[in-house]
């Protein structure tokens, strides 16, 4: 129980220190908020007038409380360049990332779990040794610029995936209630929008995942190293149990639990990624919401970015910490 | 420097040696080097494919590719750089001073670590970028602010460590003051660890800066920093790859020098890690 | 004479990679349901020796010598796969830490469920399966055995669960059961019951046993003979109850005035000087010489002998000492 309410203590005070930063970037570096609200040719009277209105004259930490306040409440300005409530735009983006997030994990737990588990096995062979520099290169690959490559050669020159967007001109009018096309389509019954919606995800999912397996790998094979060395690993091939049951039944589960607590912080950093990517893809998404906020100098709209994908991270570690209490065997006796 | 040659273990690790010590000259002497004015811009001489005149070509605006990439090497470096000697000095100080003083301060230290570190580096230096306007010294400061913690909290473990080992005792016992304790026993041994963990991480700060370039919260357009110049060129994919195929092969060429690097120092300095 | 259960002809071991020679030039046989000790200070080859010969230690091979069980010989071309096929049916093994040598995250019933049906192919959620595990948890004294069957290692106490790991090596009814240094993490008391039990379930079975420790006061207690390995070499096998009566070998002897003991006044103990000499020290003179208080020049200048015939009673010692009467 205990472990629980650290577990929780943990995760509110990061989203306070979440808050914190984006209050400080939004309130307090960027400049007097009076000015940018007023906009441009405001006399100084109306500027001292917007000041006492939205509370500037007030002290510092009144302020944070206030924006707290009004954070809680899903209230998170409006934006410049939509002219709409920030929070509904975000709602709007968020599906069409989460779903390019989730595949580009699906792609790296695909890759990394097995490689990892097999380099950790054949540790210093020549395979292990030829993964390991292959991990290095990718480690080493700027994400936008392999998209690029990626979709000037498979979708441009080969023509074996549509170039960008989200669907094709054909699927273009299809909508669905959930926002991820993925699970709309197959909702709505609808195969050939669901592999439509696939195709397109697959060349920005791929050049997202990249540098995130090649640390994958790397993790789960350390991970995994760690347990080939303890003395279970001896009892079982002394039980007589092949290499694949020992690598499978006895390794693995043992050596993913650490790697996953990895893959859970993975998860926040994706979605921060998809700065790199949705932009080259044409995809609607908060990293592409990001960057044109960012170009239209929208402070709200892109310090509201990073507060969803630090509220995002936040979850997705906590969901990654429950699971790994619910795996281990110790609740057992909590519970 | 000879150090390192003796450390290489095969030709892969010799090849990167000297891959990071060419982009190393290219950023000190590159600007020298260049045969063009890497921002003169001549739409006369736009997208041509490379030739003896222009080595690996123009760009969109007629400036010559090679040019370009000789003089950015010195801003995604020097960057880097600066990211890394800061964060490094800064962290460490952290790491050591929690250590040190230990208890609560040093507990909310590291819980602050933590959550500093989980938080994605690249939209912290977005958020940071909004609100110092969009500058290559604005994604410099951000990577710091986000960086940071990683050293603080190496460099605490490293000294908790070396805290708990028996000639610290001794040294406590004969009164050896906290600065001289510092100096002459943490650091030296934290260098290793510290230098390991610098190498493996020029690649991520690389691709951090010119990623940051690249989506425009970086150095601005005209300026041939790489990431900026994969941006400019990437409307001339189809008909000039070269615009971005070189400066995209030189970030990963010099990030892939510096992770096998980082990699072969690991291997010799770091007593942790596992050797046959 | 009978064919032995396992025997051992100049098994040399060395390491992959850099070739060094650990362990060479080992001879030795255990008969069907004898109870053997190895014994050696760490660094002896005492462990990598049993590691190695059972196909169950990744960076060493067996460079040289053969090896027989139940009267076949293993082949040296793939021996690790040959030596792992005797695992979990003919030869059972429990290792030396037992904290560690239980999976954490599976139930202690499916540990043993999961030997069975590996060794007696008995489907592993049957209900004989079932039966049979919690017989064997009974049997090696874990009180409320159905309970433990459900129950996950880190729910016992180290001594628990090396009765555990035991239970294991039990069920698959192996005709040899290695232990090696199986009671070294458990506290004095602990240490002689488990041993206890385990000999006396291995007796009444019929079972083998070889077992490895640096403990020779240990050993004496349990075993009838007993290996002595140093530097990486066999120096003697001797029956136990000669040890501390005749005159022994040099290093046996030594290894026997170490043991505080009823009887010894503290003048009889020794400790042994110098530091112990690491494994692969070749054949070329005697590993013990520097330390041995008979020490002549012909111990290390000499080659020492090899028991190739896997004889009993066998002494490597250049000078005759040991030699059985």
């Amino acid at each position: 129980m205990t472990y629980a309410i650290q577990r929780i203590a943990f995760s509110i005070l990061s989203l306070f220190i979440l808050l914190l930063t984006t209050f400080l970037l939004s309130h307090v570096m960027a400049g007097d908020p009076a000015i940018v609200a007023a906009g441009p040719n405001a006399g100084a009277a109306k500027i001292e007038a917007l000041r006492q209105q939205m509370g500037l004259n007030d002290p510092i930490f009144i302020q944070f409380f206030i924006y707290c306040g009004s954070i809680l409440r899903g209230d998170l300005g409006t934006s410049w360049f939509t002219q709409q409530p920030i929070a509904q735009d975000l709602l709007r983006e968020l599906p069409p990332s989460l779903e390019l997030v989730l595949l580009a994990m699906l792609i790296n737990l695909a890759v990394s779990m097995p490689l990892g588990l097999i380099t950790a096995r054949y540790a210093h062979s020549k395979f292990d040794d030829m993964v390991r520099l292959v991990v290095m290169a990718g480690a080493g690959l700027p994400v936008f610029w392999i998209a690029i490559l990626l979709q000037q050669i498979v979708a441009g020159n080969w023509g074996l995936l549509p170039i960008a967007g989200r669907l094709s001109f054909a699927n273009r009018s299809f909508s669905g209630p959930t926002g991820f096309y993925l699970f709309d389509s197959l909702l709505a019954g609808n195969v050939s929008v669901f592999f439509d919606a696939l195709a397109h995800l697959l060349l920005p999912a791929i050049a997202l995942s990249l540098l995130f397996t090649a640390v994958g790998v790397r993790i789960t094979r350390t991970s995994m190293i760690n347990e080939f060395r303890k003395d279970y690993v001896t009892l079982a091939r002394a039980k007589g149990a092949g290499e694949a049951r020992v690598m499978f039944r006895h390794v693995f589960p043992n050596g993913a639990t650490p790697a996953l607590t990895v893959f859970g912080m993975q998860f926040g950093w994706m979605l921060g990624a998809t700065v790199l990517v949705e932009e080259i893809f044409g995809r609607p998404g908060i990293g592409r919401y990001a960057i044109k906020a960012v170009t239209q100098s929208d402070i709200h709209a892109v310090v509201a970015v990073v507060l969803i994908i630090g509220v995002v991270f936040l979850v997705a570690n906590l969901l990654v910490d429950i699971l790994v209490y619910a795996l281990s065997p110790r609740k057992q006796r909590a519970g | 420097m000879s150090t390192l040659w003796t450390y290489a273990r095969s030709n892969i690790e010799r090849t990167a040696l000297i891959v990071a010590a060419l982009v190393i000259l290219m950023a000190l002497f590159g600007g020298l080097l260049a045969p063009f004015d890497p921002l003169k811009i001549d739409f006369r001489s736009k997208i041509l494919p490379p030739s003896p005149e222009h080595w690996l070509g123009t760009d969109g605006s007629g400036r010559d590719v090679l040019s370009r990439l000789l003089v950015g090497a010195q801003m995604t470096l020097a960057s880097t750089a600066v990211v890394l000697v800061v964060v490094a000095t800064f962290g460490c100080a952290v790491g050591i001073f929690s250590a040190l003083v230990g208890g609560a301060v040093d507990n909310m230290l590291m819980r602050l670590a933590d959550v500093w570190l989980g938080f994605p580096p690249l939209i912290l230096a977005l958020g940071f970028a909004a609100a110092l306007g969009a500058s290559l010294e604005a994604a410099i400061w951000a990577l710091i602010f986000s960086w940071w913690p990683n050293y603080a909290r190496l460099t605490r473990m490293v000294t908790v460590d070396i805290l708990s080992r028996k000639f610290i005792a001794s040294a406590d016992a004969l009164g050896v003051g906290t600065g001289a304790k510092i100096f002459r026993y943490i650091l030296p041994n934290a260098f290793d660890v510290l230098i390991v963990q610098v190498t493996l991480d020029i690649s991520a700060i690389m691709l951090a800066i010119s990623g940051l370039s690249f989506i425009g919260v970086g150095a601005q357009i005209p300026l041939p920093e790489w990431g900026a110049m994969i941006a400019d060129g990437r409307s001339y994919v189809a008909n000039g790859w070269w615009i971005v195929l070189a400066p995209g092969l030189m970030i990963f060429l010099t990030a892939f020098s510096f992770n096998i690097i980082g990699d072969m120092l690991r291997r010799e300095l770091d007593p942790t890690s596992r050797r046959r | 004479m009978t064919v032995p259960l396992l025997e051992l002809r100049d098994v040399t071991i060395a390491l992959r990679g850099s070739n060094r020679r650990m362990v060479t030039g080992v001879g030795l046989s255990v008969s069907v349901g004898e109870v053997f000790g190895v014994v050696g200070e760490s660094g002896s080859g005492k462990t990598l020796l049993t590691r190695t010969v059972f196909g169950l230690q990744d960076d060493t091979y067996l460079a040289g010598g053969t090896v027989s069980f139940a009267g076949r010989t293993l082949p040296l071309d793939g021996y690790m796969k040959a030596a792992r096929k005797l695992l979990g049916g003919e030869v059972g093994f429990v290792p030396q830490d037992p904290y560690s040598s239980l999976n954490p995250t599976m139930r202690v019933g499916e540990q043993i469920t999961e030997a069975l049906y590996l060794a007696k192919r008995m489907p592993m959620n049957g209900t004989a399966t079932r039966q049979a595990a919690i017989d064997v948890l009974g049997e090696v004294g874990i009180p409320e055995p159905e309970l433990a069957f459900r129950q996950f290692p880190d729910q016992f106490s180290g001594g628990m669960r090396q009765r555990i790991v035991f239970a294991i090596a039990l069920a698959q009814d192996p005709k040899l059961l290695i232990a090696d240094e199986p009671t070294t993490a458990l506290d004095a008391i602990t240490q002689r019951r488990v041993i206890e039990l385990m000999l006396d379930r291995c007796r009444t079975r019929g079972m083998a046993v070889i077992l490895i420790s640096h403990n020779l006061e240990l050993l004496r207690q349990s075993v009838d003979r007993l290996a002595v390995l140093y530097g990486g070499q066999l120096h003697n096998i001797a029956e136990t109850a000669a040890i501390g009566h005749h005159t022994i070998h040099p290093y046996t002897e030594a290894l026997f005035d170490c043991i505080p003991s009823k009887g010894k006044t503290l003048e009889d103990i020794r400790a042994i000087r110098g530091e112990p000499a690491g494994a692969g020290f070749g054949l070329k003179g005697c590993a013990f010489a520097s330390r041995c208080r008979y020490a002549e020049p012909i111990c290390v200048e000499s080659d020492l002998p090899l028991n190739s015939a896997a004889q009993n009673g066998f002494t490597a010692c250049l000078l005759g000492r040991g030699a059985p009467q």
